[in-house]
């Protein structure tokens, strides 16, 4: 028999959220992935995802639910494991989004989601020029040809039936965009001229926090989210909320906000960090990869 | 700097959800854990005392909180009181305890991952355009269930009604939504196991014969009036619970509405159906079956809304008083054609805006609106006024499934109702008992 999913029923402004166990540790790293590895892995593949949605011209709230899928797949010890021989991270990141597009309006076909895949991992780790072009570059050959294709779709339905598995389908994802949206407009900030600035700062945030190594969208309700959004992108702005305590209205405390501002602001300093420490040195996205990274790490500690 | 403060990882939830009474173990600086306790939400006292529950609890904040991302001191977990109060809420999960719930009341689930669980497979009960539903034996209670076998074929891998099916199917728990026990997800293929149903609403008129009429006297399919009532009662019971949590069934038809021995309904088939946020602009227009598909639809529209599955439901109730289609309709323009027939041909001054949907035309036949109860002279009056209402060409003008509910038609079955749940008997036994239905086929229930 299943667990009956409490009588909620389906929220459209509420998630599942990570349980403690499911924070505390994961699958990679029972299978020994340190935890900066994990971490610096999430990120790349989080990125890689982002990018794909971008040259895909997917709608942003699709990448979302696509990377916050990806990170649901990841967590806990149940979870999926960087350390899965049958399939790369950019398998499981094209699988996340194929998956997410499916049954909605904007539906994409294996081949596209491979090929704009493929291309990315010729280009890595720069992806932000090429995010911006219409045109791919030139002298890259992104081309799949129809053997690999066969071969990279038959692993596309593997890896989304194994991520469907782990998530026991549970692909619902409540995002804060338009309660973000919706909050601004209760706090009369996107009526003024810098209106749109406030509500452009606050979505920047939003889709920041999807690369949060804190996992701030299985850890937090939508609703929290886009009001630390919105305090983090006034402050920014420099417009003026009122000055009660306004967060109290969206259901969300001093406290909580606080965390989530930090967190927020946090993000920026991460991505240089990590940027920092790979240069340009790929992020093992792949289990020989992967292993040729902790191989590396274990020469250099034996080298000291 | 290696053990950032790993918090200890204990709490206390008072749902059944799992993983949330947890000791980390592998943490031996871990001295507060508490010994594993039952799952069962009865077993546990939080509510005698909340305070040793909060003392214990933690939140994601003090497991992500992480000295290598934020220079401020770690954060401060000791629970308010206000929050020690939340907790004492029933049912209430503590994944996340510091967000109180937007949506009403509802809980916080943890995600969950699960397991399959065992099935006989018995005899094929139908075959459908992507599975194949077999009648099956629960291994364990012996229970039967219905099992939907999906292939995953190599055209889109899972296929997206599947995703969208279980994915809404696993939250929409109503008694007059067929039940969701289990998924069994294998290399190959994937099974649904449903809650066992007799028949669908098609099966069941097509055998019944009614037993308070002389033969000759209804029509051949037409069911009485009495069933009539209660099947739309929890019909719209079903729709009212769908669109309340945002869903659209799309589908709706005699096929896709299942009937058990108890004379209950349930909607099934959610392979179409799909939640629906703000706006709504985008939805494909090639959704439900043509008979039972909306003007609005059949026009182009996609933009619609709950009022399609409304418009469904009302020619489900004339099929059931005359025991034929009302608008069998073999193409997009015939459906159009069928319904201009009866409701008259739209114009831009009984329906403005209408020209500027993709399948207007300026050359339809122009029929005049006939009266409802010339075509269904056996329905009392309040039955065709209600009929009237969900039945309307223009989207905006149809009833809601709640509206409906509350429609004097309904006047008896509401009464008992309430009488029901103030009475003794209590909350559970909801369901309206149609008279000629208890007697006649009680002898099947098996389980």
């Amino acid at each position: 028999m299943a667990r009956t999913y409490a009588d909620s029923g389906l929220s459209h402004l509420t998630n599942s959220l990570a349980s403690p166990i499911q924070l505390e540790t994961s699958n990679s790293r029972l299978d020994g992935v340190p935890k900066d590895l994990e971490t610096s892995i999430h990120y790349e593949t989080a990125r890689l995802l982002q990018a794909a949605g971008i040259l895909l011209r997917l709608p942003q709230e699709l990448v979302a639910q696509s990377i916050v899928v990806l990170y649901r797949f990841w967590v806990g010890p149940d979870g999926g494991s960087l350390v899965e021989h049958d399939s790369t991270e950019q398998d499981v990141a094209a699988a996340s989004l194929y998956l997410c597009a499916k049954p909605s309006a904007h539906a994409i076909s294996p081949s596209q989601t491979l090929t704009v895949f493929h291309y990315l991992s010729r280009i890595r780790p720069e992806y932000s020029t090429t995010a911006k072009q219409d045109n791919p570059s030139e002298n890259i050959d992104w081309h799949l040809s129809e053997g690999d294709l066969e071969i990279a779709r038959n692993r596309l339905y593997k890896v989304e039936s194994t991520i469907l598995r782990v998530l026991g389908f549970q692909t619902h994802v409540a995002l804060p965009y338009s309660l973000c949206i919706n909050y601004l407009q209760t706090l009369d900030a996107s009526s003024s001229t810098a209106g749109s600035a406030v509500a452009k700062r606050a979505f920047a945030h939003l889709n920041v926090a999807l690369f949060s190594p804190q996992m701030l969208y299985l850890t937090y309700q939508p609703s929290a989210i886009a009001t630390a959004a919105i305090y983090l992108a006034a402050r920014e702005t420099d417009i003026s909320l009122p000055e009660t305590e306004w967060w109290e209205v969206f259901d969300v405390d001093r406290e909580d906000l606080g965390f989530l501002v930090v967190a927020l602001r946090s993000v920026e300093g991460f991505a240089e960090d990590e940027q920092r420490k790979w240069g340009q040195r790929k992020v093992p996205l792949t289990v020989d990869e992967l292993r040729a990274e902790l191989e590396r790490r274990t020469m250099l500690e034996n080298g000291e | 700097m290696e053990m950032r403060n790993k918090a200890l990882l204990s709490s206390t939830s008072p749902s059944s959800t799992e993983a949330t009474l947890t000791t980390a173990s592998h943490h031996p600086s871990n001295n507060t854990a508490n010994p594993p306790t039952s799952h069962s939400a009865t077993s546990l006292n939080r509510a005698e005392n909340p305070l040793t529950v909060a003392s214990q609890l933690t939140t994601a904040r003090a497991i992500l909180w992480d000295p290598e991302y934020t220079t401020r001191n770690p954060p401060d977990i000791r629970l308010h009181p206000t929050h020690v109060g939340t907790l004492s809420v029933g049912g209430r999960t503590d994944s996340n305890i510091s967000v109180r719930s937007l949506g009403g009341g509802s809980k916080i689930a943890t995600m969950d991952k699960r397991h399959p669980s065992s099935f006989q497979q018995l005899e094929k009960l139908g075959e459908g355009t992507y599975a194949t539903v077999f009648k099956g034996r629960n291994g364990q209670t012996g229970q039967f269930v219905a099992l939907k076998e999906i292939h995953l074929d190599s055209e889109e891998g899972t296929p997206s009604t599947a995703i969208r099916e279980i994915s809404l199917m696993k939250e929409l728990k109503h008694e007059n939504i067929v039940s969701l026990y289990d998924v069994i997800h294998t290399e190959n293929k994937l099974m649904l196991v449903f809650e066992y149903m007799d028949k669908d609403l098609k099966k069941y008129m097509d055998s019944y014969t009614s037993p308070s009429t002389t033969s000759g006297q209804s029509a051949r399919g037409a069911l009485d009036a009495g069933i009539i009532k209660s099947f739309m009662w929890q019909l719209l019971r079903g729709i009212a619970f769908c669109h309340e949590n945002r869903v659209l069934h799309r589908d709706l038809k005699p096929q896709n509405l299942l009937i058990n021995n108890q004379g209950q309904l349930k909607l099934a088939d959610f392979g179409l159906a799909r939640a629906f946020g703000i706006p709504v602009n985008t939805f494909s227009n090639e959704v439900v079956t043509l008979w039972y598909r909306a003007p609005d639809v059949l026009l182009g529209s996609r933009t619609y809304n709950t009022s399609i599955d409304i418009w469904s439901a009302g020619c489900i109730m004339a099929e059931m008083f005359t025991g034929r289609p009302l608008f069998p309709g073999t193409t997009n323009e015939d459906q159009l054609l069928k319904i201009f027939r009866l409701m008259g041909t739209p114009s831009e001054r009984s329906w403005p805006g209408i020209s500027s949907f993709p399948e207007y035309k300026t050359n339809w036949p122009v029929y005049s609106t006939q009266e409802l109860r010339a075509i269904l002279p056996q329905v009392e009056p309040t039955g065709v006024q209600l009929l009237g209402q969900m039945l309307q060409l223009r989207p905006e003008m149809r009833c809601s499934a709640q509206q409906a509910l509350a429609h004097p038609w309904f006047a008896d079955i509401n009464a008992r109702q309430a009488q029901q749940q103030h009475g003794p008997g209590g909350y559970a036994a909801a369901q309206p008992a149609p008279q000629g239905m208890v007697g006649q086929q009680q002898q099947q229930r098996a389980y």
